[in-house]
């Protein structure tokens, strides 16, 4: 049964996994010739994957996060690694002063990014307002207690934390294999490989509104991508973007269409890339200040 | 415990510039994983520490370490080490208690000290300054193998040390197994105030036989030697480290030591006693030249969900005769994310050298060498102590530890003739333990 949810294919020096999660195209590269070998990683990476996505998906309805969201102001049960991650949420707010808020998704209901022109009326978007802000949640090892009318969602962190969780098994397992995990352009790499040469790995970037492919080089470590060049909002030529601003409830104005970003975690990555969405005008200088390397597009 | 966010939105707070390194700790502790690519520019890791070593009535030390440590990237690694340290009191001389006071000349030959009768006799013009150097650099060599080299240097008033390392590691069965060999000289250089002692020659006390000052000088020279002496020292190295399961690390080491020239302390003295255990007089001591040790050592470390145990043996004999067992062992405790605590305990036990003697009989043949140093007798000794460290919010990390240690020297087997019967001719040594650490 599981097999068939996975796909193996043999290339000239290296093998590739796929299959679909997260909504997304999700690619497992092993330098190896070993097909027993390349298909237990690739199932090890598919089962871990799945299993966060049952487990945090918001879209599920009896999933750990349906609970926490449904929990009606009352103490909902987590575990440890839900702790972890509400500890990682919680270090992403204080670093972006509060841009980064994890209980912002509520904003979603009001802003549809179609391209079409519908900008909410700012009364939806202000009856949207007292559900936001991580600084309500109270939360320790055990439980997290949400305001009635707030909601959490791992969306910005989600489809990263997968990448890292899945290259971590696959370094666990194969401790001297070369593997890039890479779920829609979000890329974790284990470890150089045998030749150090780089892996050459197709992501979508975008330009002039549409999408092409474009080979990005990576030895080792993470690459992620924010922001959505199809994904954006345009009324009287002002384009809005899907990035939103917690404190306003409104997107932020003037940030680039699409920042990647590489550093040695896929996670660390993407956060670097929506945290300079969030500096909107001086998404760059931000980049600069963290002495990364970054690919910026407007 | 109830977490809440610090964060105050109202509060402009100051402005985050680089959110990377942050970020990247936050991620470590999310993934739990060290990073696995290489930081771009690594920093130089400093360790400071200060040790306070207290006898009672005995000898107190003062240590000062500074340690520094940096990586230039592809695992090429430098470290140094600056130790100073004052030591100041009273060590044991090696002469056995009386019933009667006891008059002494100090080692430099100018001046004496009185010990009080059922006293143990210490000589309290014990005091000295070492400063030690070391650098040690490590870097990749051919394939999957390490190499290492060092130098050391101490030096003391009268003690002068110099050392050069090198060793090889090399990983096999994909960085499960290391075996690492290693080898290391040093030379010694003694020249103590007052001359070396002339072996077994009797330690000149002025009780007011001596014509004048000159007549007494000339009997104390006859006692020494003028020019200084040296000791040099071959050791190896050989060791195995197996990861035995993603828990459990083992290693195991030999070590071969051996050294040729002065071993003698010229500080120290026997007693010459009658058939009441009396005291007719001191002679200074003397040890063979030469001097091999085999060390056996297995230390396996276990890691907790909430810490880490760690458990050593030590098995050591010499061609002294001198056989030691050597128990170690730490249990860590992560109180939380931050803190820890780690009892330790030890536990030392050691047979006495084939030369030792607590004292010498009036009218037997000197044996060939002796010595009455305690610390060469039988013995048994343990550490208790505790360490508490705390890491803070910038990943500095403070460190503390208390410790209690005792020696209990033992009779390894002399009748003792006459009034020595009545007299504590082992005396336990007892010492506090305090340590400040800060890494930084």
């Amino acid at each position: 049964m599981e097999s068939e949810s996975f796909s193996i294919v043999q290339q000239n020096d290296h093998i590739v996994g796929r299959f679909t999660a997260m909504a997304s195209p999700c690619e497992i590269l092993l330098e190896t010739q070993d097909l027993i070998l390349a298909n237990h990683l690739t199932s090890l990476a598919y089962s871990e994957t799945k299993r966060i996505e049952q487990k945090f998906s918001r879209y599920l309805s009896n999933n750990l996060m349906a609970n926490i969201n449904h929990s009606e102001g009352q103490p909902a049960v987590i575990d440890e690694e839900t702790f972890r991650l509400l500890q990682f949420a919680d270090s992403c707010f204080e670093l972006s002063e509060g841009q980064f808020d994890i209980t912002s998704g509520v904003l979603r209901s009001a802003w549809k990014f179609d391209g079409s022109d519908n900008i909410p009326t700012s009364e939806t978007v202000k009856a949207l307002m007292s559900g936001i802000g991580w600084h309500k949640v109270k939360f320790d090892k055990k439980s997290i207690t949400l305001a009635k009318d707030m909601e959490l969602d791992f969306g910005g962190i989600g489809k990263e934390y997968a990448v890292d969780c899945a290259a971590k098994l696959c370094s666990k397992y194969a401790p001297n294999l070369s593997v890039v995990i890479n779920f829609g352009g979000d890329i974790q790499v284990t470890q150089p490989r045998k030749n150090k040469q780089p892996w050459n790995i197709a992501i979508e970037s975008p330009e002039a509104n549409k999408a092409t492919t474009k080979i990005l080089q990576i030895v080792s470590g993470g690459l992620a991508t924010s922001g959505d060049a199809r994904r954006f909002l345009l009324k009287n030529g002002k384009r809005y973007s899907h990035i939103l601003n917690p404190k306003t409830g409104y997107p932020i104005e003037n940030s680039p269409r699409s920042v990647t970003v590489a550093a040695p975690h896929c996670i660390q990555a993407g956060l670097l890339a929506t945290l300079s969405l969030l500096q909107g005008a001086n998404a760059e200088s931000f980049l600069h200040q963290q002495g990364i390397k970054f690919w910026c597009y407007r | 415990m109830q977490l809440t966010s610090q964060s105050n939105l109202t509060k402009q707070t100051k402005k985050i510039t680089n959110v990377n390194s942050a970020l990247a700790a936050a991620t470590c502790a999310l993934l739990g994983s060290a990073s696995v690519v290489q930081a771009e520019e690594s920093v130089w890791e400093m360790d400071t520490a200060l040790l306070y070593y207290g006898e009672t009535d005995r000898v107190t030390a003062v240590e000062g370490v500074f340690s520094a440590k940096k990586d230039f990237g592809d695992e090429h690694v430098f470290s140094g080490k600056l130790v100073l340290d004052t030591l100041t009191g009273a060590s044991a001389t090696g002469a056995v208690s009386q019933p009667n006071a006891q008059t002494f000349t100090r080692p430099s030959g100018k001046g004496q000290y009185e010990i009080n009768g059922g006293d143990v006799p210490l000589d309290d013009t014990f005091k000295d300054t070492r400063l030690q150097l070391e650098a040690q650099w490590t870097q990749p060599l051919w394939d999957d193998m390490r190499g290492s080299a060092g130098v050391h240097f101490s030096k003391e008033y009268d003690y002068l040390s110099v050392a050069v390392n090198g060793s090889l590691a090399r990983d096999f069965n994909q960085k499960n197994t290391t075996i690492s060999a290693g080898v290391s000289l040093a030379f010694d250089t003694i020249d103590p105030e007052g001359g070396r002692p002339v072996a077994f020659s009797e330690m000149v006390v002025n009780q007011g036989q001596f014509a004048n000052d000159q007549a007494y000088q000339v009997a104390f020279d006859a006692t020494r030697q003028k020019d200084s002496d040296d000791k040099n020292t071959i050791d190896l190295m050989f060791g195995v480290t197996q990861v035995i399961n993603r828990r459990m690390l083992m290693q195991f080491n030999y070590g071969y030591s051996t050294s040729d020239g002065y071993h003698t302390d010229p500080f120290k003295v026997l007693s010459i006693v009658n058939d009441q255990g009396v005291t007719q007089s001191l002679v200074h001591e003397d040890r063979p030249t030469e001097r091999t040790r085999h060390s056996f050592y297995w230390q396996t470390k276990y890691a907790l969900d909430s810490g880490v145990a760690d458990i050593s043996y030590r098995y050591a004999t010499d061609d002294w005769d001198i056989n030691s067992h050597t128990i170690d062992s730490r249990l860590r405790f992560n109180i939380s994310d931050n803190t820890y605590i780690q009892p330790h305990f030890r536990y030392y036990q050691q047979g006495a050298a084939e030369f030792y003697q607590p004292f010498l009989m009036e009218g037997s043949m000197l044996p060939t060498f002796a010595s009455a140093d305690y610390r060469l007798g039988e013995m048994t000794a343990y550490t208790v102590g505790l360490k508490y460290g705390m890491k803070m919010p910038s990943g500095n990390e403070w460190a503390f530890r208390l410790e209690y240690y005792q020696q209990d020297p033992k009779n390894a087997g002399f009748d003792e003739p006459g009034v020595l019967q009545q007299l504590d001719l082992y005396p336990s040594v007892k010492a506090v333990i305090a340590q400040i650490s800060y890494s930084f």
